[in-house]
């Protein structure tokens, strides 16, 4: 099965899906090889998850034909895709929150022994960990770990069950820059042992330092395919959006009184675990605090503190002054403070309910909506049909519901939900993960509008890139605690790098 | 996809038609699909009485004639609506935010028994009697599913269990009633409550029936404005459809999931009282509830947690009962009936499945190529976030 690096995995001829009348795969052909990294690149909506969900026996085609091996296939199921060794890491996990790690990857793994003991199954999964080079706790259960971690799990999972094609979908959208460079030497291992690695992404940077070969995909037509040697990043990005597109951003320095100010911070994880450890930080009006850290170290912790969601142990949380720690949520949001959360489906949506109601999640209480205990409709839809227009969100009407919209569209309409309540404070975790260039640019400039308008910006983000264009301040967590915190002019991006490791100021100096 | 969506794709391979999932399903036609559900399967009861031999045009022509024919048989339906419909509001209520309580026959039953307890000691005119009853009725009802709905709120017990449970608990007090502390020791009958002597006011025209019907006219139609146009309904929406996300938008979930499930048992409970207040039933027994909760669930899960619904699909069962009472009476078998009865329920299970989905034509030659392309559509759909 492995070889020269020429001879086709995978091919895809003539795909075409429409999906409610609107096409989202227009006749694409696509070809993989045996020991390739296929980067396939693409903006949010190109179709390069369509397509990937056509080869792992997800969706299933309107036209074309998919060939493994030389051989034409016909997927019914993933099991199909799986059988032909076709295997796929989603964006959105399939893990089952209560079981363990340990349990997860052995969940519906045909080697799994029939009679097994805990012991054995913790055992079989670190050996298999070591074999892959990615670790996580095998006996920790599937909520309680970060995004970053549950990922790695689920890479676990798909390369438990022997793919040989191995689809991996933004893999890197929730990773750090050490955790990403991590799986790239997998991918390339992986690679070199015979395996293809079909690799959707839309971070340039990426597809240059990882690939062979790249294919990209706009508005659901192939643009080209081609040898990743010799090709530059803006040529990519001219390929994927049809222009170059490059924020600028002017940083500030703020002096002056603090907004949001927290001394002495300390809160505890869903585990129970310290994750905030006496804490100082401070975030002045009219700037952006950028949080550079691995996801995981307790980010996830500070936003829900600040913003009322998790209970302070020890410590003060103020925000001009005033006591923000003794509010309730519905307080803090009242008082100005804006939300963009980590878990944006999960803790700021719901789904089942229509794009209106969902509009309106943060602030239907308020005097604009509700005259005592009437909801007043009308406003209401006016308002979502606004809030669609000026964050340009593409919904068939704001009476359907929620899930039907895409991922980039839900985060584009919670973004700008909250950046409109936030009138003294917005917190925004990982805003633009998952987003595609242009939606990423908007939920940037978004945040800036903020800041110019004097809003405090506490922005957390995974991507360090992010962290260092946007941060008008830098500050790196490390388990809980702050390790430094920068002036944009000052902040270096290896000593930075260090710190985000776990090395010490004094280390990271030497 | 569901097990049927999987069979009924299966079928369809082998034409030139395939089922697509709706994205959006319109009030009508989920109306609509249920009651061609239930038409659908009264043809086919139909024609198996045929197979059986026995004139099934006749049998279906005594039922209608049994409710419709006569005065006497509307009342009889609308007499058996009247707690089948309470108990139906109170589960859809909870419904809306996936709660299930299970336990609206307990709560009916509390209810009826905190009525005649007020009934059969209380001087006084009819109207306060009736009123106190009613207010008896309702705060028995929400006590009764109190312990269940501070464990779901507050150590998230799952309800299911602790409401059904109660049902028996109830169920043993009445008995007890009956047969002991309010035993009526003058009567023939001896397990049996003494009877209150108030009943409702009759509708203007029945002979029978009280103006208890217009009663789930009202919660039915209150409930519809509250989740319509208000924040509470928004709220509770909320809840059912994402308790984090109700969480992070300041909504105080425990709180809420506490007091809706006290209404729904005070729905319940009232539903007690206006059974007991109709002419002829204003004592209590063993029997008191026909399984009315039980009856009351299966509209509300049917109908989809749709306050009309429940109010349409209330009316239908409650006549199909009242038509299957009468049917016996004829000579049909009981057995017959109850199967009869499982076949039409059904029927209105697949129609609201059916609902959600559509037949949509392949083009010829994808039809050659690519059979049942929707499915793995529909199936990731359902796999997903």
């Amino acid at each position: 099965m492995t070889g020269d690096g020429t001879r086709p995995s995978v091919e895809a001829r003539g795909i075409s899906k429409a999906f409610g009348g609107v096409a989202a795969l227009d006749a694409v052909d696509f070809e993989v090889r045996w020991s390739e990294v296929h980067a396939l690149v693409g903006e949010n909506g190109a179709g390069k998850t369509t397509l990937c969900n056509i080869l792992a026996g997800i969706y299933r085609a309107d036209a074309g034909q998919v060939l493994v091996d030389g051989a034409e296939r016909d997927f019914r199921s993933p099991a199909h895709a799986i059988d032909a060794g076709i295997g796929m890491v989603h964006q959105h996990f399939r893990l089952v929150e209560p079981m363990t790690v340990a349990e997860n990857i052995h969940l519906g793994w045909p080697e799994t022994p029939g009679v097994v003991s805990q012991r054995a199954l913790v055992d079989r999964t670190e050996q298999f960990m070591g074999e892959m080079g990615l670790h996580v706790d095998p006996t920790a259960r599937i909520w309680q770990l970060s995004v970053g971690e549950q990922q790695r799990v689920e890479i676990l999972r798909v390369l438990a069950r022997g793919a040989r094609v191995l689809i991996l979908d933004e893999p890197t959208a929730v990773l750090t820059a050490k955790e990403a460079d991590d799986l790239f030497r997998v991918i390339r291992e992986l690679a070199a042992s015979g395996l293809s690695i079909i690799f959707i992404t839309h971070k340039l940077r990426e597809v240059l330092a990882v690939s062979d070969r790249l294919t990209v995909l706009r508005q659901g037509v192939r643009e080209i395919t081609r040898p990743t040697e010799g090709a530059t990043a803006s040529e990519i990005a001219r390929l994927m959006t049809g222009e170059e597109r490059v924020l600028d951003v002017e940083h500030r320095t703020v002096t002056g009184q603090a907004a949001l100010e927290l001394k002495g911070v300390s809160a505890l994880n869903d585990r129970g675990i310290e994750a905030l450890h006496d804490l100082d930080l401070t975030v002045r009006s009219g700037e952006i605090l950028g949080i550079a850290g691995v996801s995981g170290n307790g980010q996830s912790e500070l936003a829900e503190v600040i913003c009322a969601l998790r209970p302070l142990q020890s410590g003060s949380i103020t925000l001009d002054g005033a006591d923000l720690a003794s509010l309730s949520v519905r307080a803090v949001t009242d008082i100005g403070v804006g939300h963009i959360p980590e878990d944006r489906i999960g803790m700021g949506m719901v789904l089942s309910a229509p794009v209106k109601d969902n509009a309106v999640l943060h602030n239907y209480w308020t005097e604009e909506f509700s005259q005592g205990l009437t909801l007043d409709r009308q406003g209401v839809i006016n308002f979502a049909k606004q809030l669609v227009e000026t964050a340009r969100v593409q919904t068939r009407s704001v009476f359907s519901t929620a899930g039907q919209m895409s991922g980039g569209n839900q985060q584009r309409l919670v973004a700008r939900r909250e950046a409109l309540a936030a009138d003294r404070l917005l917190v925004a975790a990982h805003p633009t993960r998952g987003l595609d260039v242009n939606a990423a640019q908007e939920v940037r400039s978004t945040l800036i509008d903020k800041r110019d308008s004097g809003c405090a910006v506490l922005l957390i983000s995974d991507d360090l890139d992010e962290v260092l264009l946007m941060g008008d301040r830098i500050a790196v967590m490390y388990e809980g605690r702050i390790m430094g915190v920068f002036d944009s002019a000052d902040a270096d991006r290896e000593h930075i790098g260090l710190l985000m490791g776990g090395h010490s100021a004094v280390e990271a100096a030497s | 996809m569901t097990p049927l969506g999987s069979i009924a794709s299966a079928v369809l391979r082998a034409t030139p038609w395939r089922l697509e999932r709706r994205l959006e399903v319109e009030a009508r036609r989920a109306a609509l699909s249920r009651i061609g559900g239930a038409v659908g399967a009264m043809v086919l009861v139909g024609i198996l009485l045929l197979l059986t031999g026995r004139n099934a045009f006749w049998i279906f022509w005594q039922a209608l004639d049994a409710i419709f024919g006569r005065q006497r048989g509307i009342e009889g339906a609308a007499l058996r609506a009247i707690p089948i419909l309470m108990t139906a509001l109170g589960v859809a209520l909870s419904l809306r935010m996936k709660v299930w309580n299970i336990g609206s026959d307990g709560q009916f039953l509390m209810g009826a028994l905190a009525a005649v307890g007020v009934g059969i000691h209380m001087d006084g005119p009819g109207w306060l009697v009736l009123i106190l009853m009613a207010v008896a009725a309702t705060l028995a009802g929400a006590v009764w599913i109190l312990v269940p709905a501070l464990a779901r709120a507050y150590w998230d017990v799952n309800e299911i269990i602790t409401t059904l449970l109660l049902n028996f608990v109830a169920l043993q007090l009445v008995t007890w009633s009956a047969l002991g502390f309010w035993r009526d020791k003058e009567a023939a009958v001896i397990q049996s409550t003494r009877e209150v002597s108030h009943t409702l006011p009759g509708l203007p025209g029945a002979n029978s029936v009280t103006i208890a019907l217009l009663v789930p006219l009202v919660i039915a139609a209150a409930l519809w404005w509250v989740f319509r146009s208000t924040t509470i309904g928004y709220e509770i929406d909320t809840i059912g459809g994402n308790p984090r996300a109700a969480g992070f938008a300041g909504i105080a979930v425990r709180r809420r999931i506490l007091v809706v499930m006290l209404f729904t048992g005070a729905i319940a409970g009232l539903g007690g009282m206006l059974q007991l207040s109709a002419p002829g039933a204003q004592a209590m027994n063993a029997g008191f509830s026909a399984q009315f909760g039980l009856s009351g669930f299966i509209v509300a899960a049917l109908a989809g947690a749709s306050f009309w619904g429940v109010i349409g699909g209330g009316l239908f069962i409650a006549s199909m009962f009242y038509a299957g009472i009468v049917l016996q009476t004829k000579g049909l078998s009981v057995y017959i009936i109850f199967a009869i009865y499982g076949v039409i329920l059904t029927g209105i299970a697949l129609g609201e499945i059916a609902a959600r989905y559509r037949v949509v034509r392949r083009d010829a030659d994808e039809a050659a190529s690519h059979p049942g392309a929707a499915v793995g559509t529909e199936a990731s759909r359902e796999a997903g976030p």
